[in-house]
C-alpha cells in the first residue's frame, strides 16, 4: 500500500520501487512522443516534394503525387527519401517565390521587436512609479488599471477597430503596434517585484545625490535584469504568435504577419500541404531556437506566474 | 518640500504614457462597446452614407466647365451646389440642408479651388465640402449616428437567437472539458516527473514545446493530421476504423479541436505543478507516514493543499482562455454548429457588419466570464480550506 503511486511519487524518490519508476517513465516517454509527433510529421511533409517521378510500382516512370499520410513515413536517410519520394528543400524556396513570405517575415520581426521593447519599457517604468514614487491619484490609477484586466478583448475589439479606422491606422505598422503597448499584467507583476526590491540601494544612491531617473536606470533596472529578460521573452513570443489583432487591423496581404499569412495558403478547394507545412516550420522554428536559448527564463516566468495566482 | 514635487513630477512622467494608452485603447473602447450594445451600429451604414468622387472631374463633365477658362461669374451662373449634389452625386440635400447650402455656401472659395485644380482628386465628398460651408456644415453632412435601440439587442440575443445559445453552450462544453482534462493531465505528468533526477530537464523542454508554438501554426499542423486523408485516419485504419472527417463532422469537430487545445497547454501547466510539488518538504510525507496516513490521505491532505495556488491559477487562467477561444475555431471549424461564442461575435461584427449586436454579445460574454471566475475563486478557496 505504501508503495502505490500517489503517495510515494511526490517524494524525493529514493525509496520508489522499480515498477513505479518504470511506469512513470513510460507515461513521460509516451507523452513526449505525443508532444513531438505533430511537429516531426509537419517537418517531414515540408521536406517532401508535391509530385515526383516514381521509380517502381505500377506507375514507374510517371509523375505521381506524394502520399503524405503514409504511416510509417518511409524515411531513408541514406537514399534521402521521405514518404517514398526524394527529400527536397524546394518548398522552402517556393513559399518565398509564390507568396510575399519575406514581407510577412519582416512584418512579424518588426511587430514582435517593437511590441516587446515598447511593452517592457513603458510598463516597467510605470510599474516602478507605482511601486516607489508618491504622486497624487496613484492608488486610483492603479485600481483602474487592475479593473480593466477583467474585461475580455471581445468587448473592446469592435470600438478599437473603429478607432483605428478613424485614425487611419488600418493596414499600418502604428496600428499593429501602438495599441498593443499596454500590458497591465506586466505593470502588476513588475510592481510587486519592485516592492520586494531592497530599498537600501536606492537610498544610498539618493544620499550620493543621484536623481530619480539615474537611480532607476543605473541602479534598479540593472539589478532586475533576470526578471525583465523573462518578461521580455514572454512578450516577444506572444507577439510573434499573435493572430487576432493582425487579423482585425490588417486587410492587405503585404501588411500581414506570418500567422495571418498562413490563412493565404488554404485554397478554397485544394491546399498544397507541402507549402503550408514549410511556412508553418518557418514560423515555429525561430521560436524553438529562442526557447532553447532562453529556457531558464521561460520556465522561471511560468513558475512566478503560477505562484502569483 | 522640493523632493516631494520632484518625486511627483517623475511619478507622472513615468506613468503618463501608460495612462494615455489605457484611456485611449482600453477605457474608451470599453465604454464605447457598452454604448454600441444598445445601438444598431454598423460600419456598412457608415460607408453607405459616404460618397467618394472626384469633384473637379464631375463638374467638368456634368457642366462642361473648363477650370482654366471659366471666370467666377460664368461659374456661378452655370453651377449650383444644391442641384449638383442632388442630381449630380445623388446626395440627399432637401429641407433644412438646402436652406443652409443656399445661405452659407462660399462660391468664391470653391471657385478659386476649382480654377486652381485643387479639387482634382477622389475624396469623401462630405469631408471635402465642409470647408466651403461657412456655417452649420454639420447639419448638411451629419456624422453617422447609430440608432439607439435600448435593450433590443439583448432581448434578441437572449430570447430569439438560437445560434447565440448554441455557441455559448459550445464554449462551456469546450471550457469545462479542456480545463478539467488539461489540469488533470498536467498534475499526472508533474507527479511522474517529480523526484526523477535524470532526464527531467529533457522532458520539461519537450512538454513545453507545444505551448510556445503559435496557435495558427498548431492549427495548420493538426489540419493535416485530422484531414480525411490524413495520418490519424491512416493510423486508425490499422485498427480497422473507418476514415472520419474529424473537422467536418459536427460530432467530432469540437472534440478534435479540444484534444488539440489540451495537447497544447498540458505541458505548460505541468511545469507549474512540478514547481509546486518540489516546494513540498519530504519530511511532511515522512511524518504523515509515521502517523499512519494512507496513500489517499497523503495525497488529499498534503499534495493537494500544497498545490492550491497552482490549481487556482491553472483553473482560472484556463477557464478565461477557453471561454474566449478564437484562433483554433477560426482555422479549423467550418460549421457554425461547432463554433464558439468568441467566433460568433467576430463573425457578426466583421463579416456581417452588425457591430451593435456583436457588442451586446461581447458584453454578455464579459458578464459570464466575470461570474464564472468569481464563483471559481470562491469555490476553490472554500473546498481546500
Amino acid at each position: 500500500m505504501k508503495d502505490s503511486t500517489l503517495c510515494v511519487l511526490p517524494r524525493s524518490g529514493h525509496r520508489d520501487n522499480v515498477v513505479v519508476r518504470y511506469f512513470t517513465l513510460l507515461i513521460m516517454l509516451s507523452y513526449a512522443i505525443l508532444s513531438l509527433f505533430p511537429f516531426i510529421w509537419a517537418f517531414l511533409v515540408s521536406l517532401s516534394p508535391i509530385v515526383f517521378t516514381a521509380t517502381g510500382g505500377p506507375h514507374a516512370g510517371e509523375l505521381v503525387n506524394v502520399d503524405i499520410k503514409k504511416f510509417p513515413p518511409e524515411i531513408n536517410i541514406f537514399t534521402g527519401t521521405v514518404f517514398g519520394a526524394p527529400m527536397t528543400l524546394s518548398n522552402y524556396f517556393a513559399i518565398f517565390r509564390l507568396f510575399p513570405f519575406a514581407r510577412w517575415f519582416f512584418n512579424t520581426v518588426i511587430f514582435a521587436c517593437a511590441v516587446s521593447t515598447g511593452v517592457i519599457f513603458f510598463n516597467t517604468v510605470a510599474a516602478y512609479a507605482f511601486a516607489r514614487l508618491r504622486f497624487p491619484l496613484r492608488e486610483f490609477w492603479f485600481s483602474v488599471f487592475l479593473a480593466t484586466m477583467m474585461v475580455p478583448f471581445h468587448v473592446t475589439m469592435i470600438p478599437l477597430y473603429n478607432l483605428m479606422v478613424k485614425m487611419g491606422w488600418i493596414n499600418t505598422y502604428q496600428g499593429l503596434i501602438i495599441p498593443k503597448l499596454i500590458s497591465v499584467s506586466i505593470i502588476f507583476f513588475m510592481r510587486s517585484f519592485f516592492i520586494g526590491f531592497p530599498k537600501s540601494l536606492e537610498e544610498a544612491a539618493y544620499i550620493d545625490g543621484a536623481g530619480i531617473p539615474r537611480i532607476l536606470f543605473t541602479i534598479v533596472l540593472p539589478n532586475c535584469k533576470a526578471a525583465i529578460a523573462a518578461q521580455f521573452i514572454y512578450v516577444f513570443l506572444g507577439s510573434w504568435n499573435e493572430f487576432m489583432w493582425p487579423l482585425i487591423v490588417t486587410s492587405k496581404p503585404e501588411m500581414a504577419t506570418l500567422t495571418m499569412g498562413l490563412t493565404y495558403f488554404q485554397g478554397g478547394f485544394y491546399t498544397d500541404w507541402q507549402y503550408l507545412m514549410a511556412a508553418t516550420m518557418m514560423i515555429t522554428v525561430p521560436m524553438f531556437v529562442v526557447f532553447i536559448i532562453f529556457q531558464k527564463q521561460f520556465i522561471s516566468s511560468n513558475i512566478s506566474s503560477g505562484v502569483k495566482g | 518640500m522640493k523632493k516631494k514635487y520632484v518625486e511627483m513630477l517623475y511619478g507622472y512622467l513615468f506613468v503618463i504614457p501608460v495612462i494615455i494608452g489605457v484611456l485611449l485603447f482600453v477605457i474608451y473602447p470599453i465604454f464605447t462597446g457598452f454604448y454600441y450594445s444598445f445601438t444598431n451600429y454598423s460600419p456598412l451604414d457608415v460607408s453607405r452614407n459616404t460618397v467618394n468622387a472626384n469633384i473637379q472631374e464631375e463638374i467638368e463633365i456634368q457642366y462642361n466647365l473648363d477650370p482654366s477658362s471659366t471666370s467666377l461669374e460664368e461659374f456661378t451662373a452655370g453651377f449650383d451646389i444644391v442641384t449638383f449634389l442632388d442630381y449630380g452625386l445623388l446626395i440627399d440635400v432637401s429641407g433644412v440642408k438646402k436652406d443652409i447650402l443656399i445661405r452659407n455656401f462660399d462660391y468664391k472659395l470653391f471657385y478659386s479651388d476649382f480654377a486652381g485644380n485643387a479639387l482634382n482628386k477622389t475624396v469623401n465628398v462630405a469631408d471635402a465640402l465642409k470647408k466651403y460651408i461657412t456655417k452649420d456644415s454639420n447639419k448638411v453632412f451629419p456624422s453617422y449616428k447609430p440608432g439607439f435601440k435600448g435593450f433590443e439587442n439583448y432581448r434578441k440575443l437572449l430570447f430569439k437567437d438560437d445560434l447565440f445559445w448554441l455557441t455559448i453552450g459550445n464554449s462551456f462544453f469546450y471550457a469545462i472539458f479542456v480545463v478539467l482534462i488539461q489540469t488533470l493531465l498536467a498534475v499526472i505528468l508533474a507527479i511522474s516527473a517529480n523526484g526523477k533526477k535524470r532526464g527531467v530537464a529533457f522532458f520539461k523542454t519537450v512538454f513545453f514545446i507545444p505551448s510556445i508554438t503559435s496557435s495558427a501554426a498548431i492549427c495548420t499542423i493538426f489540419m493535416i493530421i485530422y484531414n480525411k486523408s490524413g495520418v490519424l485516419n491512416n493510423v486508425l485504419g490499422y485498427f480497422g476504423v473507418e476514415p472520419i472527417e474529424w473537422l467536418v463532422n459536427p460530432d467530432t469537430a469540437l472534440p478534435a479541436v479540444m484534444a488539440m487545445a489540451i495537447w497544447t497547454t498540458a505541458g505548460y501547466f505541468m511545469v507549474t505543478f512540478l514547481a509546486g510539488l518540489q516546494s513540498i518538504p519530504a519530511e511532511m510525507y515522512e511524518s504523515a507516514e509515521i502517523d499512519g496516513a494512507n496513500t489517499l490521505q497523503c495525497f488529499t491532505h498534503i499534495t493537494i493543499p500544497f498545490l492550491r495556488p497552482q490549481i487556482v491559477y491553472v483553473v482560472i487562467l484556463g477557464t478565461i482562455g477557453c471561454l474566449q477561444v478564437f484562433d483554433q475555431i477560426y482555422f479549423l471549424i467550418t460549421n457554425m454548429k461547432s463554433a464558439t461564442i468568441a467566433f460568433y461575435i467576430y463573425r457578426t461584427a466583421f463579416k456581417y457588419g452588425d457591430m451593435g449586436y456583436a457588442s451586446g454579445m461581447a458584453v454578455v460574454l464579459f458578464v459570464i466570464i466575470f461570474t464564472v471566475t468569481t464563483l471559481q475563486r470562491k469555490f476553490i478557496k472554500e473546498s481546500v480550506e
